[in-house]
């Protein structure tokens, strides 16, 4: 992962990135969220490795990084599987199906053995209600979702399902 | 999205045309006239201008929008800001969504107006996080107005200098509340702040800031084009212009529609809409996103989509989010779904919302999983009730409302449910 020549764990182009962030807004602190999510974006999730390059390389102080990492739901707090699936368990959606339709990719993914490929999760409103249900994988939002539609929605990204 | 002859497109100006997004279709139709007409202004003249069209903040509480804009000191040193709240949060609220889908520019027009009434220098669209597309097609807009002299120092020759960025969120429905937005923007966690000091005196990094959300903004060019009376004119007497409604549910075409203030919910609901889904009836109606007190059919008779007539129900207008349940829906799960979305997104800070919104959650879990308990009902009411004007912001109050109301309207359905489940 790292091709530079120094010492750095962030690739040359999380480098530019992170260097560009901290300058862009008033204060530092402030590149701390769109820093985490660039890391997230190329590492898969934010450890504690990177926390101490923050540190080291940028001065970001681990306190207030780590508040960031552990307040807000984007962040992953462990390794993700490749991909995350969060199908939105609100009111709409619930009222249009949202339950059996989970149900359903719990059922797949059990079926065809690729627990270590998908994770499952129900999350807040994703706000696309006329359009429910809706879910995410990974940045890619879906829509109409329903137990009928989501094999073939979810094939697209596994050649197993 | 099914508009019909009678009704004003002022946000949704664009809907249809291709490429609907880009700088040269939005300025095909004028765009940005709107902010070459205020830079012809004083400031204080745009803010008389809001401020005599009525417009009423769009993110929920209705606020007057140029009364806002007034708090902000005018001769004061050092920098203000300006912050277009598109965290989107509230379930059921799909809107804002849809004008960055629609008309991004519209939105960097009416915050450049903004800026120049109350002078801020540097601006911020935060959008929530999940919004991956419609945050590249803010930043676009963004990218073209500056290219094209809309943004940056000296706009249009006028001397007026202000630089707009985009900031996204993380996954937090608190950062809607704008004093949680503030200490987002900052870097910190989401935790709102007390008021006073409101934002317009001391906001951002303790700063004079403005907060309004993205349909309030969307709405200023045309005031400043077509004129306050021309707004006010639109509407009720007290709730003027136009409304993006999100409606979803159980009806034949959910989606986005523009509607003036103060028309027919049955009209809405049945014509627009097209009615509840074949085979389905209606069983309530949230009319205002998830915090807004649900309604029963009787209740919606007559009813007009207004910040008045909703609040003469006891509900409210809210973001605009029109819920429509169906009779297949339960109000045990209806009720834990809000419960639990609550629980979830309660910042932890003040106890009454933190405890609160946790009891609310296990009351319903145990009601949902058939372990209910004789006086459950009435203990949501409690809880509830004990939630109200405690906290320091209107996220507890948000958890409280629908609760009482569920409890009151619904609450036969509820203890039915229990009686039934402890007998199973
Ligand atoms: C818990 C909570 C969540 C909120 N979420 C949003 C939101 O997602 N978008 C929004 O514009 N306003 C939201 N608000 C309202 C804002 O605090 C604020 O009133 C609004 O952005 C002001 O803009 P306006 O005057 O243009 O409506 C929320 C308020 C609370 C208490």
């Amino acid at each position: 992962m790292n091709s530079s020549n120094n010492s750095s764990i962030f690739s040359e182009k999380l480098k530019t990135v992170i260097e560009k962030e901290l300058t862009r807004y008033e204060t530092k602190r402030s590149a701390i969220l769109p820093i985490c999510h660039a890391i997230q974006d190329e590492c898969g999730w934010v450890q504690e490795k990177h926390i101490d390059a923050l540190e080291k390389e940028y001065s970001l102080n681990r306190i207030q990084v780590k508040e960031v990492l552990t307040f807000y739901k984007a962040y992953k707090q462990s390794e993700p599987k490749k991909f995350e699936i969060e199908f939105c368990d609100n009111i709409v959606c619930c009222m249009m199906g949202a339950k059996d339709a989970m149900a359903k990719i719990e059922e797949l993914i059990e079926k065809q053995g690729v627990n270590s490929e998908f994770g499952l999760k129900g999350v807040p409103c994703l706000g696309v209600c006329d359009q429910a249900p809706a879910m995410l994988v990974n940045k890619d939002r879906h829509h109409k979702i329903t137990n009928e539609n989501v094999e073939k929605v979810l094939s697209r990204y596994s050649s197993t399902i | 999205m099914g508009n019909t002859s009678d009704k004003i497109k002022i946000i949704t100006k664009y809907e249809g045309m291709p490429n609907s997004r880009s700088l040269d279709t939005y300025l095909s139709k004028g765009g940005y006239e709107g902010l070459k007409k205020s830079f012809s202004m004083q400031p204080a003249q745009i803010i008389e201008e809001v401020k005599a069209s009525g417009l009423r903040g769009r993110g929920g509480a209705g606020f007057p929008t140029g009364l806002k804009w007034s708090f902000v000191p005018q001769n004061i040193q050092g920098p203000k800001y300006l912050i277009c709240n598109n965290d989107e949060g509230e379930p059921g609220t799909f809107k804002d969504r849809y004008i960055a889908e629609l008309s991004p520019h519209m939105i960097v027009e009416g915050m450049i107006i903004a800026a120049k009434a109350i002078g801020a220098c540097k601006g911020y669209i935060y959008t929530r996080y999940e919004f991956f597309e419609e945050i590249k097609w803010l930043e676009a807009a963004i990218q073209e107005a500056y290219k094209a002299g809309f943004l940056g120092k000296n706009i249009l020759g006028s001397g007026f200098d202000f630089d707009l960025d985009h900031y996204t969120g993380a996954g937090a429905y608190i950062c809607g509340e704008e004093t949680g937005l503030i200490s987002s923007l900052e870097g910190k966690k989401g935790q709102p702040k007390l008021k006073p000091p409101f934002p317009a005196v001391s906001g951002y990094l303790g700063r004079p800031t403005v907060v309004n959300n993205t349909e309030t903004f969307a709405a200023v060019p045309w005031i400043m084009i077509n004129g306050a009376a021309a707004h006010k004119a639109i509407g009720t007497e007290k709730s003027a212009g136009t409304k993006l409604f999100s409606i979803s549910g159980a009806i034949k075409r959910p989606g986005v529609y523009e509607l003036p203030l103060g028309y027919s919910f049955e009209r809405f609901l049945n014509d627009d809409c097209g009615g509840m889904i074949e085979g389905r009836s209606l069983k309530a109606c949230i009319p205002g996103g998830a915090s807004a007190p649900i309604l029963t059919p009787e209740e919606l008779k007559g009813l007009t989509m207004d910040y008045e007539a909703i609040a003469a129900k006891g509900s409210m207008l809210g973001s605009g989010a029109v819920m429509i349940i169906d009779d297949r829906m339960s109000m045990v799960e209806l009720m834990k779904v809000i419960a639990d979305f609550y629980h979830h997104e309660s910042c932890g800070q003040c106890t009454p919302c933190r405890e609160g919104t946790g009891w609310l959650a296990n009351i319903m879990g145990g009601i949902y999983h058939k372990e209910g308990q004789k006086g459950d009902v009435d203990k949501l009411w409690t809880v509830a009730k004990a939630m109200e004007g405690r906290t320091i912001c209107a996220l507890s109050d948000a958890a409280a409302m629908p609760t009482k109301a569920i409890t009151k309207k619904f609450g036969d359905e509820l203890r039915a449910f229990i009686e039934r489940g402890a007998g199973a």
